[in-house]
């Protein structure tokens, strides 16, 4: 048997989820540009593009982990949480008047905003990763819980006023580069590539799959399911770091609330790319197709002229349908 | 004592896919007494139990109680014919209370159509004093020790005016107390005109309760006979039958000395009571059996060794070095494979492709640090392993899933040989595998023992083990008790020592 059959095999395999949503997501673009032109403009792409920066980022680091098993429904709240501390040091050390004496401050605001965010990211995902393993339950519940904990954490520290970058930090969420390309769509597809490569091609992401399809047989197998599933949390950790750097950036302030959607609607893009919820199955490209297919809805709503509010009802609808349909792909093999 | 049957049983045939489970079984059970049933594991014994109590339809066939044909049985049926079984698991539901569990299925109510709780504690409380268990019903199954719970399994069995009663293993883990009341229990309630069935591995046991024993071999009905007219050595002459065909042989026995000189020490492995103070040793290219029965501590002694669970004491020797791992990747690093008892479970990931499986344990021993794959050497590779051992699949790409069992296993093989595994334990290598893949299994293992590895294998399958080894060593009770080689090793030896006969012939039974 020569590689040429074998890939072809793969081919046939893999195909499905993936391939409908490929279907879908040009079949929307299709519908959308016949109801207004204005769709398919490169600006309304772009745009497009740039809305899901911050849901593809977040979702590449919650797929990685739903493949090995885990859910985490905190990345929500824990994006809110490092974008208020953000902000919050940023309008701190650039409200105060500038003196000789404190000009320092102002200068170095935002390198240290930036750092403590990752470094937080960094710190919640272990922590999270932590009692996930420690606790031995169920991961949706325990990051459904800590998740409330991150939100609560967040609204203490804000008391519930929102905190405002007064026009610092606009590179991330709002720069540019040659003429139109965002910055935030640049980091979009470094992370979604090296997403890719990370589960495709290295041995981490293989123990990823293995432990999300069978922990038992991972274990016995030698791999250290909680080693892997830690630093699974800690991606997941410093991800949202990154995101909840472009988010707060490109709004240009912070409320406790911010990035409450993203938990959900970061699963649902996963599940509607077709990773499995059980784990062990899904690639990287599924869940950017998921992501993709979740912003163009928004958007095609938009630009048709319907109104905005039936966003949820379709995404929810989408969820059923692709589910459904994986189920069905899945018994028939 | 000569009653009337409660139960007769005619020509029962069940088949399952592959395998003639019942064979035109003929079976009567009379009024008061308890009756035996024995024989090897798939002779069928559970099979014909579970068809009494209406757990499985069965093919062809007539089954009477108390005279009344038996039509369409399903479990409801069967208790209300007075058919009560007490499994050899905990069936209890551990969160609510005794009282509720001994009358799960009829609980009283009060007139409004809610539960009666203090009526249904009462109930049990006089139940239980009556069958002269010391607990009380009030108390959550979940804070019952061991023994308790098995006692009220068995109350429960009482509380539906049971005609007949089937004890499944009944005093698995049971102590020495717990026996006496169980005992005394069936004998009391079998003089009031309860017929009991009987299913025990423990020899001894039996010639003490039961007044017949019938044996089963392959799904037929071997014979019979009253406790007094029989003897143990009769009972498991029967139980083996005549030798069938062998599947397989080894071509040459080699003796213990002619093998090459490396040797694995295995010494003093223990853990709590399942494990006890465990040693042996093997020889580079020997195939080493282990028999006992289910729950001797087998498959905890390779938990132990391979580092699954954590261990009180033990050693493992190459050559005088110390290999002991502490956990699998440490055993992976130093070696060992081991093939676990349930593949699906704990041997492979079902839903990825056969190549993933293969290639796994070669990546773990690798190393865990991040780097790269290299896709087509692996695909290569893996493809090799998988040809080498004639996994029959049109594709490597293709998901373990939808092999049949005998390929499933050779994959899990495979895995461990791509990893070069030196000391590969087998846990029931061929349970649920085809004759044809049974055959090709043991002549790989065979090939690995002519290579020079260590081989251990676990089985229940005796004739597997008379066939396929070099050396068995027994397991009773966690303990290791006689190891047997050469011509010693036999059907008959191996379930000796395996019922522990020897022991109870050393008490004068």
């Amino acid at each position: 048997m020569n590689m040429e059959k074998l890939a072809k095999g793969k081919r046939k395999i893999t195909l499905n989820q993936s391939l409908l949503l490929v279907f879908v997501i040009i079949g929307l673009i299709i519908i959308a540009t016949i109801v207004n032109p204005r769709f398919i403009r490169v600006g309304n792409l772009v745009n497009i593009l740039q809305q899901i920066s911050v849901l593809g980022i977040i979702a590449s680091g919650v797929g990685m982990l739903l493949i090995a098993g885990q859910i985490d429904i905190s990345v929500g709240s824990q994006v809110s949480l490092m974008g208020i501390i953000m902000a919050l040091i940023i309008e701190k050390s650039t409200k105060i008047p500038p003196t000789a004496a404190n000009a320092w401050m102002s200068a170095w605001a935002e390198p240290f905003a930036v750092i403590v965010t990752i470094l937080l990211g960094a710190f919640l995902g272990l922590f999270t990763g932590f009692v996930v393993i420690k606790s031995k339950a169920s991961s949706f519940i325990v990051t459904l819980a800590l998740g409330s904990v991150y939100k609560g954490i967040a609204l203490l520290i804000s008391k519930g006023a929102s905190f405002s970058l007064f026009g610092n930090f606009e590179l991330l969420g709002r720069g540019q580069l040659f003429n139109g390309m965002p910055v935030s769509i640049l980091f979009l597809v470094l992370v979604v590539a090296l997403t890719y490569v990370l589960l495709k091609y290295t041995r981490y992401g293989r123990f990823l799959y293995s432990i999300g399809g069978n922990r038992k047989a991972a274990f016995v197998s030698g791999i250290n399911t909680t080693m892997v599933t830690m630093r699974g949390f800690i991606t997941v950790g410093l991800l949202n770091a990154l995101a909840a750097l472009i988010l707060i950036s490109r709004v240009g302030t912070a409320l406790a609330t911010t990035a409450d959607a993203y938990s959900l609607d970061a699963l649902a893009a996963i599940v509607v790319g077709g990773v499995s919820i059980t784990g062990g199955k899904g690639t990287a490209m599924s869940v950017f197709l998921g992501v993709l297919l979740i912003g163009l809805v928004g958007n095609a709503l938009v630009v048709m002229n319907i109104n905005p509010y039936l966003r949820g009802v379709a995404i929810g609808a989408i969820i059923i349908i692709s589910v459904t349909f994986g189920e069905m792909s899945e018994t028939k093999r | 004592m000569d009653s009337k049957p409660i139960l007769q049983a005619m020509q029962i045939c069940k088949r399952y896919p592959g395998v003639q489970a019942l064979d035109g079984v003929d079976f009567e059970l009379k009024k008061g007494e308890i009756h035996a049933l024995v024989g090897q594991n798939g002779a069928g014994k559970s099979t014909l139990v579970e068809i009494i109590a209406g757990s499985i339809p069965f093919d062809s066939g007539e089954i009477f109680i108390d005279g009344e044909k038996c039509m369409n049985l399903d479990p409801s049926k069967a208790i209300e014919f007075g058919v009560q079984t007490v499994h050899q698991e905990n069936q209890l539901v551990e969160e609510i209370s005794v009282a509720e569990n001994i009358f799960l299925y009829n609980l009283p109510r009060t007139k409004y159509g809610f539960v009666n709780l203090s009526h249904c504690i009462q109930e049990a409380d006089k139940l239980l004093e009556t069958l002269g268990i010391e607990v009380k019903s009030g108390e959550k199954v979940s804070e019952l020790t061991f023994v308790e719970k098995k006692l009220i399994s068995i109350a429960k069995a009482f509380s539906h005016q049971a005609k007949i009663l089937i004890l499944d293993e009944p005093t698995a883990s049971l102590d020495e107390s717990g026996k006496k009341v169980l005992f005394d229990l069936i004998k009391r309630y079998s003089k009031l005109g309860l017929s009991t069935i009987y299913i025990s591995h423990h020899l001894n046991e039996i010639f003490e309760i039961c007044e017949r024993v019938t044996v089963f071999k392959d799904g037929k009905l071997v014979s019979t006979k009253y406790i007094a007219d029989t003897d143990i050595h009769s009972v498991v002459h029967e139980m083996i039958g005549k030798s069938s065909d062998k599947l397989y042989s080894r071509s040459k026995r080699k003796s213990v000395d002619t093998i090459k000189e490396s040797i694995l020490q295995f010494n003093g492995f223990s853990r709590q009571n399942v494990v006890r103070d465990v040693s042996f040793s093997i020889h580079a290219g020997e195939i080493y059996g282990l028999a006992g029965l289910v729950g001797s501590g087998r498959t905890e002694l390779a938990n132990l060794i391979f580092g699954i669970d954590k261990k009180e004491s033990g050693t493992i020797l190459l050559d005088g070095q110390d290999i002991t791992p502490n956990h699998p990747f440490d055993a992976i690093k130093k070696g060992f494979g081991f093939l676990t008892e349930d593949r699906k479970d704990s041997g492979l990931v079902l839903m990825h492709p056969i190549k993933d499986n293969i290639s796994l344990v070669d990546l773990v021993k690798k190393g865990q640090a991040p780097s790269f794959l290299n896709l087509k050497k692996e695909t290569l590779d893996t493809q090799e392993m998988s040809k080498s051992l004639d996994v029959k699949t049109p594709t490597i790409l293709q998901r373990v899933v939808n092999l049949s069992g005998g390929n499933q296993q050779k994959v899990v093989l495979a895995k461990w040989l791509f990893a070069k595994s030196n000391i590969i334990i087998f846990d029931e290598p061929t349970v649920g595998i085809d004759v044809g893949s049974k055959s090709e299994i043991y002549k790989l293992i065979n090939t690995l023992a002519a290579e020079g590895k260590f081989i251990i294998i676990i089985s229940s399958d005796n004739p597997e083990l008379v066939s396929v080894c070099d050396r068995v060593g027994i397991m009773r009770f966690g303990q290791l008790v006689k190891e047997l080689e050469g011509d010693q090793i036999s059907e008959e030896q191996i379930l000796k020592y395996t019922l522990g006969v020897n022991e109870a012939q050393a008490q004068g039974l």
